[in-house]
């Protein structure tokens, strides 16, 4: 117990995901306090009207003050984009945003407390080293840097999930699929007008499917809480959550839920900066686009992208991929591979990688 | 370069991650002890509907009477005898908390929605000085929860001064 502390509390690494995680964030705390200056413009401060404090009524700001807090937020929240003392302004943000929620308990929202509590965190991570507006990017050396806060926000991740699951699981509605039921007839319409197919929409409202949805929906809540932290499983149960949250952003109003947690989950992708290499054949217009769209959508920086030397690898091929263990691989199974590690492209990975299991070719080695 | 930010000693790390994990966990634990289950990341954890109707309590011939205010608006004299249109909406901005005599959605289940209505037809009922006639405010919700037949919940004000 006393070395796994000990381990947590000492743990560093790179932070270049960070940076991007913390750019989200703070897209998001942006879209928060505008949506909150929008708020005060069109409907007045909520003070004048009914409202339900959690602090004492004399802790809530006059109109005034709350108007200056609304463009320090967004301020703060701009700052955090840019990289620019990226987390002191996280730390005010997730305080001022916490304290928001407190003045106006009618205002509360999951996503809304789920923000503050990440950006918290995040202002304890060293997020400031990576997409930093007009500042040289950073060596690795200087992008190290303790990951314990971290590991505490992925650890937040988790227990969001036993907290929705759990109380899914305890509750004879939503094990029955009472609840999934009734959203689908309420909220089918909505599904339909967003692109899902109507057909999809009524075969989900049928109670034994609603029961069996249900079951599937709470049983992904709990073991996404325990898979995303194992070495083996973590891959499918990221790949799992992501279109768990994309079905969810497509059918709910979710708000920035799908956003956050979709950017909270870049922590559990294991932080190795270019630490694979993708070779192209620049004399190609294949190769130069295909390596143009890696090193547009390679948000993680995985891939350190360079033109094709000359080795001992089969010529006819556009692009290559070095594995970390160095084997190269090319075709589907590069493409599985790009799927893997490039968050736009990951979606995609599990039906690709299928695929390129069923076949031998694209291993480049094997061909050479 | 990236600005600098004091790192918290590792004896700290620990002490702040144990102080919030216990936190976090203690709020998801008393969820059910507050009606909104605030910070308990209980999500989607209902699908209830409510349709309510605002009556006023005033006084009739032969003692107090229950007259319906359609859409949450209704026209009282004050204490001079000055006639005032009042909404209830111009008190109460939240939408889902000032849509009279239709059916809305109980986000964060039917639990939140009754403590919020109770809340606000204290808060109105406290806050109309020019009405003159009403004695408590009155909501009547139509509860359904997860598509079960509806049931009536009354909610009343606390006696008004007038």
């Amino acid at each position: 117990m006393r070395a796994t502390l000990q381990r947590f509390a000492r743990e560093t690494g790179d932070g270049y995901v960070l940076g991007l995680v913390r750019v989200v964030i703070g897209g998001l705390l942006l879209w928060h306090s505008l949506g909150s200056a929008r708020e005060l413009m069109t409907n007045g401060y909520f003070g004048d009207g009914f409202h339900l404090p959690v602090l004492p009524e004399r802790l809530v700001l006059p109109r005034a003050a709350y108007t200056v807090l609304t463009a320090g937020r967004i301020l703060l929240a701009v700052l955090v984009l840019v990289g620019h003392r990226a987390r002191p302004a996280l730390l005010a943000s997730a305080l001022l945003a916490i304290y928001v929620l407190l003045c106006d308990r009618v205002e509360y929202h999951n996503n809304r407390y789920a923000l503050a509590l990440y950006a918290l965190l995040l202002s304890l991570t060293p997020c400031d080293r990576s997409y930093v507006l007009a500042a040289p990017a950073a060596s690795a050396d200087a992008r190290l840097g303790p990951l314990w806060a971290a590991r505490l926000a992925q650890l937040q991740a988790s227990l969001v999930y036993v907290a929705s699951g759990g109380s899914k699981l305890l509750d004879d509605d939503w094990r029955n699929g009472l609840v999934l039921a009734d959203r689908v007839r309420r909220y089918g319409g909505q599904a339909i007008a967003k692109g899902v197919p109507e057909g999809i929409v009524s075969f989900v409202g049928r109670a034994d499917v609603s029961s069996a949805t249900a079951k599937l929906a709470i049983m992904t809540e709990l073991l996404l809480a325990v898979g995303l932290w194992s070495r083996r499983a973590r891959v499918v149960a990221l790949w799992w959550g992501v279109w768990f949250h994309l079905v969810i952003q497509i059918t709910s109003k979710v708000e920035i839920f799908t956003w956050l947690t979709l950017a909270v989950y870049a922590l559990f992708v294991t932080h190795d900066h270019k630490a694979r290499r993708l070779r192209y054949d620049p004399s190609r217009l294949k190769g130069r686009a295909l390596a143009a769209l890696a090193r547009t959508f390679d948000w993680f920086g995985r891939f350190e992208v360079k033109a094709w030397e000359p080795d001992d690898i089969v010529r006819s091929h556009s692009v290559v991929i070095v594995r970390r263990d160095g084997t190269p691989a090319t075709g589907v199974r590069a493409l599985a591979m790009a799927a893997r590690c490039i968050p736009a492209l990951f979606p995609l990975w599990a039906p690709i990688a299928l695929v390129a299991s069923f076949t031998r070719g694209g291993e480049a080695s094997s061909r050479a | 370069m990236f600005d600098p930010f004091p790192e918290l000693p590792a004896r700290a790390r620990v002490a702040f991650a144990a102080c919030f994990v216990g936190v976090q966990a203690a709020l998801v634990l008393t969820a059910d002890r507050r009606p909104d289950a605030a910070f308990g990341f209980r999500m989607f954890s209902e699908s209830s509907e409510l349709e309510p109707r605002l009556l006023r309590e005033v006084d009739g011939p032969d003692g107090p009477v229950e007259v319906h205010a359609p859409g949450g608006e209704w026209v009282a004299k004050d204490a001079i005898g000055v006639p005032h249109r009042l909404k209830w909406s111009d008190r109460v901005h939240r939408k889902e908390l000032s849509a009279f005599d239709a059916v809305i959605h109980a986000s964060y289940g039917a639990k939140a929605q009754i403590a919020r209505f109770q809340a606000a037809v204290d808060d109105v009922a406290a806050h109309t000085p020019d009405d003159a006639e009403t004695r408590r405010l009155v909501v009547e919700l139509t509860v359904r929860r997860n598509g079960r037949p509806g049931e009536k919940v009354r909610l009343v004000s606390a006696p008004r001064r007038r």
